[in-house]
């Protein structure tokens, strides 16, 4: 199966990047909603309704940050009541709600984001811009899960020896000190036979070259292509609607650009959402005809 | 980056490395920032960001770096990553600091941000993740500058791991407000200031405790291997 996380981690990096832009720097009630709502279906049909806790935890951001802007911005024309002799506007409330809103989306957009973006795709990312820095990320992603098994050993060794009991606070924090002082120790001394080692084969020798686990297809260049078209339209469409919450709360009318501008992205928004049922289906059609 | 690999002529060359970062970095922030009306600031601040992290991958990517420093500051990323999983008190800024005195503030500022960059794939990523960067590298890029008094001075080592972790979280808390209302409103920066005060006060505890605890045993032990294998 082939779904949208299978695509070149550049096109999802710059997917994202155009969803989260137009999100977090348009302020434009019609957008964030739209953009919400793409978020959501988008970890919905990842995530199914597991992940209870981060709805729970969304929900409470949600109103946490609807609620901060009235209480500290009085603007605004409508007086809903007052509080400690400050007015308490309409007005205030729903620029906190637009906030909250585009808080969430991102909140959202960005939880897919760091789910699909694993620690290889993010290393192919920054072995575009600069493969030594790549080299030293993938060296350190290795670098954690051999400590810990490390750490594992040395802590096994110590306690062999009677150097280590966790009895009491002092005794387990003395312990743990040295344990890790070894650790650090045997973690340098790896490192520079690691670098002889390289050394030896010839790293720095000639030109750098690295390898990419992924490559750019057609539809990567497709899915690009859709992206930045949906995401010019969008924001020249969206150019001319102007939303403003002080004094008074007003969006100017869309238009026929405007109504092109948000079709644009409530297309974007969804394409993930698309591609990953477009293929579920296809999936299952396949299945079937075995 | 890309065209000081076709340019061949060094006083060009130097002179486009003055240019982008004294000249390009400020005028995006400017620009963006006045560009209609002022509502585009967070935009801008965020291209700036981004744009400084790029400007340092490529000027380290085109430096020498010797293969031994390397794995060294991909050790120590890996240190400050897994120590991010304690419970409460982070060594993040306090391993980037150590590394920054006895490795230089180039190798304090890689390991500070790409920490950051390599830890958010479990902690989670965000639009907060190149300030992170950005933050934990300058405050390792500062560290190599004072090494000297660093190095020379306990006292003013302890002060600077409280003051960074003040300073680290004051500066997140701009990007929140920024981030929250578009644009900078004392009241509510205060606000996040207060509301994020036992985290602060958290980061310079850990600061603290970690230099206290630490920077002799690993300065140490980092400068055994500076000296022994000449890195």
């Amino acid at each position: 199966m082939r779904g949208f996380e299978d695509f070149n981690p550049l096109a999802a990096a710059l997917y994202f990047a155009a969803v989260c832009g137009i999100t977090m720097f348009c302020m434009n009630p019609v957008l964030l909603i739209v953009s919400l709502i793409g978020a959501l279906s988008l970890f919905f049909i990842r995530n199914g309704s597991t992940h209870t806790k981060v709805h729970i935890f969304a929900l409470l951001m949600f109103c946490a940050a609807a609620l901060v802007n009235p209480i500290f911005s009085h603007n605004g024309v409508t007086v809903l009541f007052i509080m400690n002799n400050n007015p308490v506007t309409a007005e205030a409330f729903i620029y906190g709600v637009c906030a909250a809103g585009m808080i969430t989306a991102s909140f959202y957009w960005f939880y897919s984001f760091t789910q699909i973006m694993t620690s290889d795709k993010l290393l192919y990312i920054f072995g575009l811009f600069s493969p030594k820095i790549a080299l030293i990320l993938s060296m350190a992603i290795r670098f954690v899960p051999m400590f810990s098994r490390q750490h594992k050993r040395v802590k096994d060794a110590q306690r062999a020896l009677g150097l280590y009991s966790d009895d009491n606070i002092i005794d387990s924090l003395k312990g743990n000190l040295r344990i890790f002082s070894v650790m650090v120790t045997w973690a340098l001394e790896n490192g520079i036979i690691t670098a002889d080692s390289m050394a030896s084969r010839g790293y720095g020798c000639g030109r750098r070259s690295r390898f990419a686990a992924f490559s750019l297809k057609k539809r990567d260049i497709a899915f690009i292509c859709v992206t930045v078209l949906l995401f010019l339209l969008t924001l020249i469409g969206t150019r001319g609607i102007t939303f403003t919450c002080y004094p008074t709360v007003s969006l100017s009318s869309a238009g026929v650009f405007g109504n092109i501008g948000y079709i644009s992205y409530t297309a974007l928004v969804l394409l993930p959402t698309f591609i990953d049922i477009a293929e579920a289906v296809r999936w299952k059609y396949l299945i079937s005809k075995i | 980056m890309i065209c000081l690999i076709v340019i061949r002529n060094n006083r060009l060359r130097a002179a486009i490395k003055a240019v982008i970062p004294f000249a390009a970095v400020p005028a995006v922030a400017a620009v963006g920032s006045a560009a209609d009306g002022g509502r585009r600031y967070i935009a801008a601040i965020l291209a700036a960001a981004v744009l400084a992290l790029l400007l340092f991958a490529a000027g380290y990517e085109k430096r020498q770096t010797g293969s031994r420093r390397l794995v060294i500051a991909a050790v120590m990323t890996a240190l400050c990553v897994a120590g991010r999983f304690i419970p409460f008190f982070k060594p993040v800024t306090a391993l980037t600091v150590i590394t920054a005195m006895y490795l230089g503030g180039e190798t304090g500022f890689l390991v500070g941000a790409m920490s950051a960059a390599l830890s958010n794939i479990y902690f989670g990523q965000g639009p907060w993740t190149p300030f992170q960067m950005l933050a934990w590298g300058l405050i390792g890029l500062a560290a190599g500058y004072l090494s000297k008094y660093l190095k020379k001075s306990r006292a003013f080592l302890l002060f600077y791991g409280v003051f960074s972790g003040i300073a680290f979280s004051f500066i997140m808390d701009i990007w929140t407000v920024l981030w929250y209302s578009g644009s900078f409103n004392v009241k509510l920066y205060s606000a996040a200031i207060i509301s994020a005060l036992p985290h602060t006060a958290l980061y310079a505890a850990s600061n603290f405790l970690f230099l206290w605890f630490l920077a002799k045993p690993i300065g140490q032990k980092l400068e055994r291997v500076r000296i022994k294998y000449g890195i």
